[in-house]
């Protein structure tokens, strides 16, 4: 009699256990494309203090009261060398505007010069921050590049975009920000 | 049987003792390498599968074995705060041990419920099978088998 019950109690806490996952399974929300999640998201961005391959200093919260982009680059990848054109396009739409975004590219595990003889073939005067010891790619969980990242006026992170960036998307993904945010 | 259950009684006391005393004992001081080498040993490489950032070669976990390093020798936060500033940036898939809380306690707390429940059943089975067992003739199927036995010694007589 006891063992009937048990039964019951155990196929009900097995039942109960595979609805709660199909539960988690339906409510969470899939990856938007290449937009990516990240627990920055809404947080104030990570203190960043360093120089550029030309040796002009930087800190990222002096940037404060600018959309600020942050693209993490590397000569050598593929998918950079293929989205290079589409960031140079974001730059020059956003250096005829006013209150246009910063554009930054943070190198990645690469040479000063390489990045240098990259940018002189393929156009790109924004600048080029220096990540020699990852310190950046760490404080924003860069683990593969490329990757961007947009931050709002007050210094808080807003997008995350993993992998090469498909036309358009950056500039889509900003103004949506710029609505929403200010 | 009494001496046989404070004999088994006995020996799960000792061995909690020991367990207690070895999940608090604290070691000797650590040197900062020592540090190190115990936070990236307890994170997984980001872009590597199977691998901690301790034995990885892979550039991410270079970059995240210095930041490790950094902060360690800033000595301005601890272990666990290093390990969760790491977490905090890459997610939870970069902890190779799971933190005890939230659903990630289901990691240790299902194998304990399982090896209790499983444990119960064992006992209830074993009890069961005891009360089964079969009890001793009676006076009466003495009489049977023994009657059934002259039958088949003077049958085999006869014959």
């Amino acid at each position: 009699m006891l063992s009937k019950y048990l039964v019951k109690i155990v196929s009900g806490v097995v039942a109960l256990i595979l609805v709660l996952l199909l539960w988690v399974l339906l409510i969470s929300k899939p990856s938007d494309g290449l937009v990516a999640r990240s627990p920055l998201l809404g947080q104030p961005a990570p203190s960043v203090v360093g120089s550029t391959i030309d040796d002009q200093p930087f800190e990222l919260q002096r940037r404060k009261g600018s959309w600020v982009v942050l693209n993490f680059f590397n000569s050598t990848c593929v998918p950079c060398i293929n989205e290079h054109h589409l960031l140079v396009d974001f730059a020059n739409r956003e250096a005829t505007n006013e209150n246009g975004a910063e554009l930054y590219t943070v190198v990645n595990d690469d040479s000063d010069s390489a990045v240098r003889d990259f940018f002189s073939k393929n156009g790109g005067s924004w600048p080029k921050l220096k990540d020699d010891n990852g310190t950046i790619a760490v404080a924003f969980g860069v683990a593969r590049v490329p990757e961007t990242w947009i931050i709002d006026p007050n210094g808080l992170v807003r997008l995350r975009v993993t992998g090469e960036l498909s036309e358009g998307l950056l500039e889509a993904q900003l103004d949506k920000l710029r609505n929403e945010f200010g | 049987m009494k001496q046989n259950k404070s004999v088994w009684l006995l020996m799960f006391l000792l061995v909690g003792l020991l367990l207690a005393i070895g999940a608090t004992r604290s070691g000797s001081a650590k040197t900062q390498q020592d540090r190190i080498d115990s936070i990236t040993s307890n994170l997984a490489c980001p872009t590597c599968s199977g691998e901690s950032v301790f034995v990885s070669q892979a550039v991410a976990a270079q970059a995240i074995r210095l930041e490790v390093a950094r902060q360690v020798s800033t000595g301005t936060r601890t272990d666990d705060e290093i390990i969760s500033y790491i977490e905090q940036r890459f997610g939870g898939q970069v902890l190779l041990v799971p933190r005890a809380t939230g659903l990630d306690s289901l990691v240790w707390s299902l194998p304990v419920a399982s090896l209790i429940i499983s444990l119960w059943f064992l006992i209830r089975a074993f009890s069961r099978s005891r009360k089964n067992k079969p009890s001793a003739p009676s006076a009466q199927d003495e009489k049977i088998v023994e009657q059934a036995l002259a039958e088949s010694i003077a049958k085999s007589r006869q014959s």
